[in-house]
């Protein structure tokens, strides 16, 4: 039977089928006989939450700028769609064209976390494509990822051909290229690899190999083709200006998680909170100019239709021109019928100058992520908010009117104690004692909402060495923390435990946990980031049966000379400067923010800093 | 004085699959990007004034949807036409775009009948097809099983007056049935009823899926044409 008669018996038994079905506003059709290179850019979950992924927007852009190339689209499909494939036969496809995976040249994953790489695996192998690099013949297409996940490769290292570290832009259609080339020479896959591991960013696992002490760690990598290089370096942007940026998104025909015009005000954070992976492997800043940025928002609207705006950054306020910037966007916004919406917004006298006049925040809550409970844990991560800060802000927020508030923390910290614990339900006292201060000794009806994440120790911070705590442990603070917090009017979010586990695993994971990957897939794990789709059970037994163990892992302090699983791989700030960042946590001194004058996180010796100092 | 309009446009191929309401987001962001600019309804939350006739069922293709909007505005309908016509994605047509008269009640609320196509893959002779389409009809009742909305169970009901007409087409592919059922706010009779019942019936086992359904017409009281 043919595939679209199929598809068509399909669609009709399934939930949200324009999730599959391509052909949105803005997607890109080409003839596929003048294509020298085709790849599926796969979103390794659903639709709505790819979607809503602006680096996928940006390289599908991108790429598809380029005449011989064409970049079409994947994600995972829901369970529903699933079986029902599975039952007819029906090989993953791509969006745009329907064509199966397998007859790509390239297939690339963006890993955005950890708790997706089960979901990697599930496509590949609905896709009819075997999993480990080492079963695929030429016959199938080079399988590759990115995204932020790759800076520690090591637990997807058995099953990608190759991956791209650090920004994409670049990269990617550099790559794709490369293949044509080595396709028109009619080179092997090998020697593709060969040639695209000279390129920086470029990471070919299979040219790797770890050898191991008694004790688990990791005694040496070794390397075992000539051509790969000795480290794996970043690949780095140094600036964003002129870089291309989609001004016509693909539109998502199924409502997307966000449903907005996006623009990239900046890349990198020279803040520098001690737990934050984000905060050094995109370093150093890279801004766009206020006009670049006004410019691409109009642009997309108008290509768009869309009638939110927003801007993406890791801290939208250190944005250097801020303030004329946001002044300048409100009125456009406001003369075209079009919200603003401003995103981890510091919350300072600016900022209400600014919310007061853009109307939906009142409903949808201010929130604060103080991070940790009192000054002193607060100053070991590095984060840089005051107590003071915080209820200043707030007397401001409720004398203004708004009803609801959200706080952040993370617990499990290093070196954090009862105190630590005492002092988040002590900060959400003091909010409510604020609030009767206005609203009356019952508070009226206002909320105050405590979400607590499990701290997760990530490659290449300054905690990357740390334990992490048990799940017992977390449960033990997640039991104590509701005791506390049994104040009225508070609500009081935590996270699995157990999700965190496996997160930490694979965040600091090396080439052997793969085999758990592995494992928990053949269990039936995917969408594992999704609550309902979460099976602990099946993880603890994937650990159990590949001898992959948390204990070592996830709850085990590295030694300060072990190897760690991703050294091989440079995302520019040093070894040294992540070391001596942990010894100051454990002193309790805090590091300022590198707009203030360089604090020698390394990266200068590849690119420059533009905004170091800038403070003076 | 809102000026009122109407486009008519096609859903054929994958667009099928899109559902009514990210249809209805997908026009409003047409608009917006267009420069076609909507009548906002009045209070705390406005909207814009748009909406389709009749809701179309997910997997159904259709030649005859009919959109209806208000603008503040005066345009002209080749204009609004132009401008639709390139925001449509794969699959979505527009035919045409005509004015409303100011007294005609909302096209929502003037829906009478509705003519649907059903493709089922089942090989019956034409006289068999007759005879079975004959005896359905013949029935007393009509009855097929409805879920009810608010309690979700499913309950019997009698859909002979509800069907208008009923037609079928054999041939070696399978057999095609017309029918003109009643459709808008005061009888509502879903294809899905008539399919389920007729099946039944005629002992057409088939499972749904494998069955398509187009819209042809909706009809309106008064004779209302465009
Ligand atoms: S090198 Fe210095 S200025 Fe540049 S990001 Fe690192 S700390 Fe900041």
């Amino acid at each position: 039977m043919e595939l679209q008669k199929k598809l068509d018996h399909i669609f009709k038994q399934i939930e949200k089928p324009g999730r599959y079905i391509g052909g949105e506003v803005n997607s890109i059709k080409k003839n596929i006989e003048n294509i020298e290179t085709r790849m599926a850019f796969a979103f390794p979950d659903l639709y709505e939450i790819g979607m809503s992924y602006l680096g996928m927007q940006i390289l599908y852009n991108t790429v598809n700028k380029r005449e011989n190339l064409y970049c079409e689209r994947v994600f995972a499909p829901a369970p529903d769609m699933e079986s029902l494939m599975k039952k007819e036969g029906v090989p993953l496809f791509t969006l745009e064209t329907k064509t199966p995976l397998k007859d790509m040249d390239m297939v690339g994953f963006t890993l955005q976390y950890e708790m997706s790489f089960t979901t990697v695996l599930n496509m590949l192998d609905l896709a009819h494509i075997p999993l480990l690099s080492k079963e695929r013949g030429e016959e199938f297409p080079i399988i590759a990822a990115g995204g932020p996940c790759a800076f520690n490769p090591e637990p997807l290292a058995d099953f990608m051909d190759m991956f791209l570290i650090g920004d994409g832009e670049e990269l990617l259609p550099e790559v794709l290229e490369l293949y044509a080339q080595c396709k028109k020479e009619n080179l092997s896959k090998r020697e593709f690899l060969e040639r695209a591991c000279k390129l920086e960013g470029v990471y070919v696992p299979s040219f790797y190999d770890f050898e191991y002490n008694n004790n688990g760690t990791i005694k040496s990598l070794c390397k075992l083709n000539e051509n790969a290089p000795e480290y794996v370096l970043r690949n780095i942007i140094p600036e964003t200006e002129s870089l291309d940026f989609p001004v016509k998104p693909v539109i998502p025909m199924v409502e997307a998680v966000h449903d907005r015009a996006v623009v990239e005000t900046f890349r990198g954070c020279t803040r520098g909170c001690r737990f934050c992976q984000a905060g050094m492997i995109y370093r150093p800043v890279r801004e766009r100019s206020k006009d670049k940025i006004i410019e691409l928002a109009k642009a997309q609207i108008e290509a768009t239709g869309n009638d939110e705006l927003s801007l993406l950054s890791l801290s939208t306020s250190d944005y250097s021109d801020f303030h004329d910037l946001t002044l300048e966007l409100m009125d456009y916004c406001k003369s075209n019928n079009v919200s603003l919406s401003l995103p981890s917004l510091r919350i300072d006298k600016f900022a209400f100058e600014v919310l007061n006049k853009i109307q939906e925040y009142k409903k949808s809550g201010l929130t604060y992520a103080p991070e940790a409970g009192t000054q002193r844990l607060r100053d070991v991560i590095n984060k840089g908010v005051t107590e003071e800060d915080i209820y200043t802000s707030v007397e401001q927020a409720i004398e203004l009117g708004w009803r609801h508030i959200k706080l952040y923390f993370m617990i499990g910290l290093p070196t954090e104690t009862e105190e630590d614990l005492d002092g988040i339900a002590q900060i959400a006292k003091n909010i409510i004692d604020i609030n009767k201060k206005y609203n009356g000794p019952k508070g009226g009806r206002f909320r105050l909402t405590v979400s607590v994440s499990n701290f997760v120790p990530k490659a290449d911070t300054p905690f990357q060495w740390e334990r992490q705590n048990t799940p017992e442990e977390f449960e033990a603070k997640h039991r104590y923390l509701e005791q506390r917090l049994k104040i009225k009017g508070v609500t009081f979010n935590y996270h699995d435990s157990y999700t965190s586990v496996c997160e930490a695993v694979f965040a600091r994971g090396d080439r052997r946990t793969g085999k758990a990957l592995l494992k928990a897939h053949q269990l039936g794990c995917r969408l594992d980031g999704w609550s309902e789709h979460f099976y602990p059970e099946k993880w603890k037994e994937a650990f159990k049966s590949s001898g992959i163990l948390p204990e070592f892992y996830a709850y085990r302090e590295r030694q300060e000379d072990e190897i760690l699983p991703w050294e091989h791989i440079r995302c520019g700030v040093s070894k040294k400067f992540l070391m001596s960042e942990k010894h100051k946590a454990y002193k309790g001194a805090t590091t300022s923010d590198c707009r203030y004058g360089c604090v020698g996180c390394g990266i200068n010796r590849r690119v420059d800093c533009k905004l170091e100092g800038i403070y003076g | 004085m809102a000026e009122r309009y109407v486009v008519r446009f096609s859903k054929n191929g994958y667009a099928k699959y899109t559902s009514h309401l990210d249809l209805l987001r997908f026009f409003k962001r047409a608009f917006r990007k267009s420069g076609i600019q909507l009548r906002y309804s009045q209070g705390f939350n406005p909207h814009p004034k748009l909406g389709f006739a009749q809701p179309l069922s997910l997997g159904y293709s259709s030649c005859c949807e009919l959109l209806e909007f208000e603008t503040d505005k005066k345009y002209e309908t080749e204009e609004i036409y132009e401008l639709l016509k390139n925001e449509m994605p794969d699959g979505l047509d527009l035919q045409w775009c005509k004015g409303i008269d100011g007294e005609i009640k909302f096209l929502a609320a003037s829906c009478e009948s509705a003519e649907y196509s059903v493709t089922i893959p089942y090989v019956l002779s034409e006289s068999d097809l007759k005879k079975c389409i004959d005896g359905y009809l013949a029935q007393e009742e009509i009855t097929a099983m409805k879920r009810q909305k608010k309690d979700k169970k499913m309950v019997a009901v009698d859909i002979k007056r509800m069907i208008r007409k009923l037609e079928g087409k054999a041939s070696e592919h399978g057999i095609k049935l017309s029918m003109l059922l009643d459709c808008g706010s005061f009888s509502n009779c879903s294809p899905e009823l008539v399919i389920a019942s007729f099946c039944s019936f005629a002992q057409i086992d088939i499972p749904r899926y494998e069955m398509e359904v187009e819209r042809r017409e909706i009809n309106f009281y008064n004779n209302l044409q465009f």
